[in-house]
């Protein structure tokens, strides 16, 4: 028996718990430690931790990547334990490209590193359900997969015999982007001749300025590029939130020396770390952007032979109706170029006319002091533009005589584009972006002068109404500067996969047209702008000619549309999450769809509001592919760990499209509706024009490519054999490592080099071949109508359009907590914010309406309103309401969302068409705008609305 | 003092507040059994009152300048850590029950949202900081265990439960012999410890040492994003801790006056300048100084000069150690683990730990491929884009 003097012998600790008060029998037969500082006696018990870092790895390893509307595109590891997902990991085994270059990895973020708790959680959709009662008023009833395809391939047959292909939508939103599994809908849907958005317009991420100028909305550098540069400005942008696997790249190249300039109305988490911060008065970029053209102008800071050579600025233009010069104009009739003798070459300057003389234009040679076509137009069959031995001139006033014999007085682009950039002195504009001249004067300064620079603007600008003049003056201050081009998000460009995706004609329609008009969108626009002569001063057009004007465009097919879908088939679309006017777009389009399947693996604000919901896997749990993503070279593949259960009934979307082909075709059949003709499109057959015709009865056979494809699996090995630019990876090598690696191939305009960060137009910088343009080339005149109609034929600045009546700019950039709605109402997320929705109010504007952090406050102005938290953030600008984007709107009271108050609304300039390269497609189409609405703010009862 | 110490360097530079590392140590070790409030892992903004709140202020603890233990104050779970809730998913996405109690005359369903409303949480601030626009400030601090060399915690436990492991100075609560009387955690001045409800005991960052007793990172290190953490040992002079904490010394201690010597060093941050009244740009960084060394000590103006002075070395195209460092070009090299510790003869065994493949791991490199050049002419790749976005792209009329 151990006595009490024995007992302290052995333990320290007993003097410990004499001293705190303890019963020493609490400390009985405890060995003790003599120094827990050097040592300690028994470590057995740490096995407890590492059974458990074991158990997270499973037994069972897999590759992912989360296909979602984020462009990053990172690489996980994913990890199964008795056929349940454990955990994730970036798989961060990228290579490295060059020594020199730091490597890409961990790429990853919060929201891929909890998908493994989202894909279990409890809104998981887990078997097909049908609608019981009102939409949306949750009551619902599970169905099987046999009764949910064959009740909606019923009504889609329904719907296609009473009303053609075009009443059918079969649309997959941007909750999926890879070409894996975007396949299955896109197929099906073109196999159908059915309607499908341009997701990117419908989400306002057209980059509409650059491809004014480049024909390509998405130009610029992969992102490992900023390193290798000295002087890189942000603009409306923030990377720290938005770009987060390629953010380190930023702050790398900052202790190398870069200088980095951020320019956002808040000061945001990117502008904490930037070397300068110019807070900007939101609407009012493209001032700023003009300002910086005005300093290069004045100063001739401007590279002359970059843009007599790359831009169209030594264009003549005709002063008496302000078009540009053009051959038709000058020759007689429309000709085919001479016929000549072999080897014989057309006379300098003689035009080498490839189809109409419409799309010839003219410099003023300096040399010969005449004017001569220029090489390289869309026209021309010179396809270069090396101008030999024309000396373009930049300025100046000239005559020519046109085909009439009449003396035409003409002068340069350059001319007038310095003509409008002379209103926008720093001094000038400081009243609209509230910006001191001198942080102006030394931006366009420090860019001019610097070595390797680069302007770099992210998806929010676009979301303004002159985004699209903002974005158009900042490649005016590139080209002037002679420096590359802005950076807009480039893609890859992968080929091969139309023969997948769409194999037949489908209704490919604006995006932003098409939302405008499905949701009615003209009446809460009327609403919210509704002082007609301010809006005409402001837009250059009354709020009734915009509207006119959108119709116009639609009749005119400068935007395609096809009407009114009568039946949805959505696939990870939010429709009713992203869309402005929320309440207002909400009722329109469900009055208008008499069917409405929402494809989706969570129970979102648009599935709940839907006919039938339809399971479908989420990221970990199918097989996939993904490799457009232009940030990085690297094709990731999702490769679900072996023996993974399935979730609940869910299924691929490539399997639930092919359950639809095969039953579709056997209603069809039955009903004797073998084969559709589809007069609005047609193709040639051996000469002939043919009108495309939706073959029904054979709608499996051709949707599994005669079998070939019966699953995810087989769509992917497909791609990697058909897509040049994965060459020469075999499907057993991507399968072994979870990404493969982009060649040469996959640059739009210049090769993608296995040592090099990627840039754009090599081709046009150094082998002179033209940019897809009208012009050949960059492109600062635009001779519309519209354009010269709203005194926009060059780069220009208008006023914002926010409304004065209410006296907050509300706008609403990127959350760092989700990737739109996808992760938005994680658990896991919400616990890292305050758990419901909040807005972010200045200090100032909280003040002077007693708002405290943490009040409950309703955002209200004429077109809606919502109610959330108030969160006070000094870093707002007061005039400003800011709030983190895509919260659900289920997650509100009353499930009326922050769209709410968002006014509909269409730039003007972006309805033009049916002109050069501003043709509808995926290079030209227009932005639901979203950041051009005021609202005001005040507290509510009730609370803490939690 | 352990025979070997391990440490972490964090660069407040680089620091994006993505909270992928916060995500990371959630997943691999507090999403269940009782941890769920616990963010062992965590990533604050500053000035602002971190997690759990207001911990700097009122946390108490740590020992005062004669090496006696300081009282220190536990945290409540709602008030200061933020209780983790549960959302009300069956009763805003299940099925409508009609709900005689509901104060909505219409019986509507309730909105997404926590079963509980939260009153605080461990982001509650995030991004606001202080100051007043244009001139505000906030940048984050990501926190962990700081496995001190004279740990609080240590000397506050009755039971002696709490010890550092001589091979690499990683401290750890034996789960075993604790018995959850949470001295430690009024004793701990960062407030890195957690009660563990459901065990009973207490629990804290275990510096992932199954991770690193395999040659691997930390999970919070490994997954970062920003790739600002490097670990090594303090005495390994070729590693990357031993420069940027002994031979550069731009790497400081957090609250060094708490006297616990924490073996986690912060890079301090640089800031854009402030605006004058007119919205001219000045000379002068945003965030006070002052505030900076209350945090991380009086050399930070010296590190940040030298930062500055490093830094404008390579901009003129001159070398620079420091720079190259902290640009750190190889992931991998950020973490300089000694794998083969317990491989040497007269090492300590650790206890059978199961064969387990790495995670993410260096055993294969992938061989960058040269080029294929299939000739494609820039009609053909716009096509290709026309077929990405949901066009067709073959000849049509």
């Amino acid at each position: 028996m151990t006595t009490r003097r024995d007992f302290l012998k052995y333990t320290t600790g007993g003097i410990c718990a004499l001293k705190l008060g303890l019963p020493l029998e609490a400390l009985a037969r405890i060995v003790a430690v003599d120094n827990p500082l050097q040592g300690y006696p028994d470590r057995a018990w740490e096995d407890f931790y590492r059974r458990e870092f074991t158990v997270t790895l499973g037994d069972a390893k897999g590759f992912a990547f989360h296909c979602s509307n984020c462009q990053g595109n990172c690489a996980f590891r994913i990890y199964a334990k008795d056929g349940m997902v454990t955990r994730e990991e970036q798989l961060a085994q990228y290579p490295q490209i060059a020594m020199d270059i730091p490597d890409a990895n961990p790429r990853g973020c919060n929201k891929g590193t909890i998908h493994s708790q989202a894909m279990y959680e409890k809104d998981r959709l887990l078997y097909p359900q049908k609608r019981e009662g009102a939409r949306g008023a949750g009551k619902w009833t599970r169905i099987s997969w046999d009764q949910a395809i064959a009740e909606i391939s019923e009504k889609v047959v329904d719907t296609l015999a009473q009303h053609g292909p075009g009443s059918l939508m079969v649309y997959c939103g941007t909750g999926i982007l890879s070409q894996g599994r975007r396949a299955g809908p896109l197929r099906l849907g073109s196999l159908l001749g059915s309607t499908r958005l341009y997701p990117s317009s419908a989400v306002g991420d057209m980059f509409t300025g650059a491809t004014l100028a480049y024909g390509i909305p998405n130009v610029g550098t992969s992102l490992d590029a900023w390193f290798e540069m000295d002087y890189i400005v942000l603009w409306s942008f923030n990377p720290n939130v938005t770009r987060i696997p390629d953010a380190h790249y930023l702050w790398e190249a900052k202790w190398r020396g870069a200088k980095i300039v951020v320019i956002t109305p808040d000061y945001n988490p990117t502008a904490i770390h930037a070397d300068q911060w110019i807070s900007i008065n939101p609407g009012s970029d493209c001032f700023l952007a003009m300002s910086l053209v005005h300093v290069v102008l004045k100063e001739k800071l401007y590279k002359e032979a970059f843009i007599r050579e790359q831009t169209d600025l030594p264009f003549l233009v005709r002063l008496d109706n302000r078009k540009l010069l053009r051959a038709s104009d000058l020759l007689p009739e429309a000709k085919a170029a001479p016929a000549r003798k072999a080897g014989e070459e057309a006379k300098e300057g003689e035009p080498e006319v490839k189809e109409n003389n419409d799309e010839i234009f003219y410099v003023w040679d300096r040399t010969t002091q005449r004017a001569v076509a220029a090489p390289g137009t869309r026209g021309n069959k010179r396809s270069t533009l090396r101008l030999g031995k024309i000396d373009p001139a930049l300025k100046g006033r000239f005559t020519v005589k046109d085909k009439n014999g009449k003396s035409v007085k003409v002068t340069t682009v350059f001319e007038l584009v310095a003509q409008e950039a002379a209103k926008f002195a720093p001094e000038k504009t400081q009243k609209h972006t509230g910006i001191h001249p001198s942080l102006v004067r030394r931006l366009a300064h420090e860019y001019s002068r610097a070595h390797d620079p680069g302007l770099t603007i992210g998806f929010s600008l676009h979301k303004y109404a002159w985004g699209i003049l903002t974005n158009w003056a900042q490649a005016l201050f590139c080209a002037l500067t002679g420096h590359d081009v802005v950076d807009t998000e480039h893609q890859w460009s992968l080929g091969g996969i139309g023969a997948l995706s769409t194999p037949k004609p489908a209704r490919f329609e604006s995006g932003f047209l098409g939302e405008w008009l499905s949701g009615k969108m003209w009446e809460t626009f009327h609403k919210h702008y509704d002082d007609a002569r301010e809006f005409q001063r402001r837009a250059g057009l009354s709020p009734d000619d915009l509207v006119k004007l959108a119709e116009r465009s639609r009749d005119e097919k400068w935007m395609a549309n096809f009407g009114e879908p009568k039946a949805r088939i959505l696939f990870a679309d939010n429709i009713f999450r992203r869309n402005k006017s929320s309440e207002h777009y909400k009722k329109s389009v469900l009055d208008a769809t008499e069917l409405y399947v929402n494809v989706n693996f969570r129970m979102d604000s648009s599935a709940e509001l839907a006919d039938y919901v339809l399971p479908a896997i989420s990221h970990y749990e199918g097989w996939d592919i993904r490799g457009e993503v232009g940030y990085h070279r690297f094709v990731n593949l999702t490769v679900p760990p072996p023996g993974l259960k399935p979730v609940g009934e869910t299924k691929s979307e490539w399997e639930i499209c092919r359950l639809f082909a095969e039953k579709i075709e056997a209603v069809a059949t039955k009903r004797g509706m073998a084969k559709l003709t589809d007069p609005a499109f047609t193709v040639k057959v051996d000469d002939k024009d043919v009108p495309v015709t939706r073959d029904l009865d054979t709608l499996h056979k051709d949707y599994t490519m005669d079998g070939k494809l019966n699953t995810d699996k087989d769509v992917v090995k497909w791609l990697i054999e058909n897509v040049p630019a994965f060459q020469p990876w075999k499907f057993e090598d991507a399968v072994e490592r979870g990404f493969i690696i982009l060649n040469t191939n996959a640059g739009l305009t210049s090769p993608l080099y296995a040592n090099k960060p990627y840039r754009s137009f090599e081709q046009q910088f150094y082998l002179r071949r033209p940019y897809p343009t009208l012009s050949g080339r960059q492109t600062f005149y635009i001779d519309h109508e519209v354009f010269l109609r709203l005194g926009a034929a060059v780069p220009t600045a208008r006023e914002s359009l926010h409304p004065a009546k209410f006296p907050l700019k509300f706008y609403s950039p990127h959350t760092r907590w989700g990737i739109h709605s996808t992760w938005r109402s994680n658990k896991y997320m919400l616990r890292l914010q305050r758990g419901a929705p909040h807005v972010n109010l200045s200090l100032a504007d909280a003040a002077a309406r007693g708002i405290r952090d943490g009040d409950t406050v309703r955002i209200f102005n004429d077109v809606g309103e919502f109610t959330a938290m108030a969160k006070l953030l000094p870093g707002v600008r007061p005039g400003t309401l800011m709030m983190d984007h895509a919260w659900e709107p289920h997650q509100f009271r009353k499930r009326v969302g922050m769209d709410a108050p968002v006014a509909g609304l269409l730039s003007p300039l972006e309805l033009a068409g049916g002109w050069g390269h501003l043709k509808f497609g995926a290079e030209w189409d227009g932005n639901q705008l979203a950041y051009e609405s005021t609202v005001d703010v005040a507290k509510t009862e009730g609370g803490n609305h939690v | 003092m352990s025979r070997r110490q391990i440490a972490m360097v964090m660069d407040l530079n680089k620091c994006i507040g993505c909270q992928t590392c916060t995500t990371a140590c959630k997943t691999q070790w507090t999403n269940r059994d009782g941890r769920e409030y616990m963010y062992w892992n965590n990533v604050e903004t500053h000035p602002g009152n971190g997690y759990p709140s207001r911990w700097e202020e009122s946390g108490g603890g740590g020992f005062d300048d004669a090496g006696n233990l300081k009282p220190g104050r536990i945290p409540d779970l709602h008030r200061d850590y933020g209780a983790p809730f549960e959302l009300n998913y069956d009763e805003a996405l299940g099925c409508v029950t009609v709900d005689k109690h509901s104060s909505s005359s219409d019986n509507e369903r309730p909105e997404l949202k926590p079963v509980v409303p939260p009153v605080n949480g461990p982001n509650w601030d995030e991004d606001q900081g202080a100051g007043e626009y244009p001139n505000n400030y906030y940048f984050y601090l990501p926190r962990i265990c700081n496995h001190c060399t004279n740990p609080a915690c240590l000397a506050a436990c009755p039971r002696q439960a709490i010890y550092k492991r001589e091979e690499d100075g990683i401290v750890l609560i034996d789960q075993e012999r604790c018995r959850g009387y949470q001295h430690c955690i009024a004793a701990c001045p960062y407030k890195k410890i957690y009660f563990n409800p459901v065990t009973k005991k207490s629990e804290k960052c275990i510096f992932c040492y199954p991770r690193i007793e395999q040659g691997l990172a930390t999970a919070c290190a490994q997954q970062c994003v920003g790739r600002i953490r490097f670990i090594g040992y303090l005495d390994d002079v070729d590693g990357p801790i031993h420069k940027l904490v002994e031979k550069w010394k731009v790497a400081l201690p957090l609250h060094a006056e708490y006297n616990t010597q924490p073996n986690v060093y912060y890079v301090p941050p640089l800031s854009p300048p402030k605006y004058d009244a007119q919205g001219r740009i000045t000379g002068e960084r945003r965030i006070p100084d002052a505030f900076l060394i209350g945090l991380l000590g009086p050399r930070v103006p010296e590190v940040l000069k030298l930062l500055e002075q490093e830094r404008e070395k390579k901009r003129r195209g001159k070398e620079s150690e420091l720079m190259d460092l902290l640009i750190a070009y190889r992931h991998e090299e950020m973490f300089k683990l000694d794998a083969d510790y317990y491989r040497k003869p007269g090492a300590p065994q650790p206890p059978a730990a199961a064969a387990a493949p790495p995670p993410g791991g260096r055993s294969r490199r992938v061989i960058p491929i040269v080029a294929f050049n299939k000739k494609e002419s820039l009609e053909d790749k716009l096509d290709n884009l026309e077929v990405a976005a949901g066009n067709y792209a073959g000849e049509t009329t």
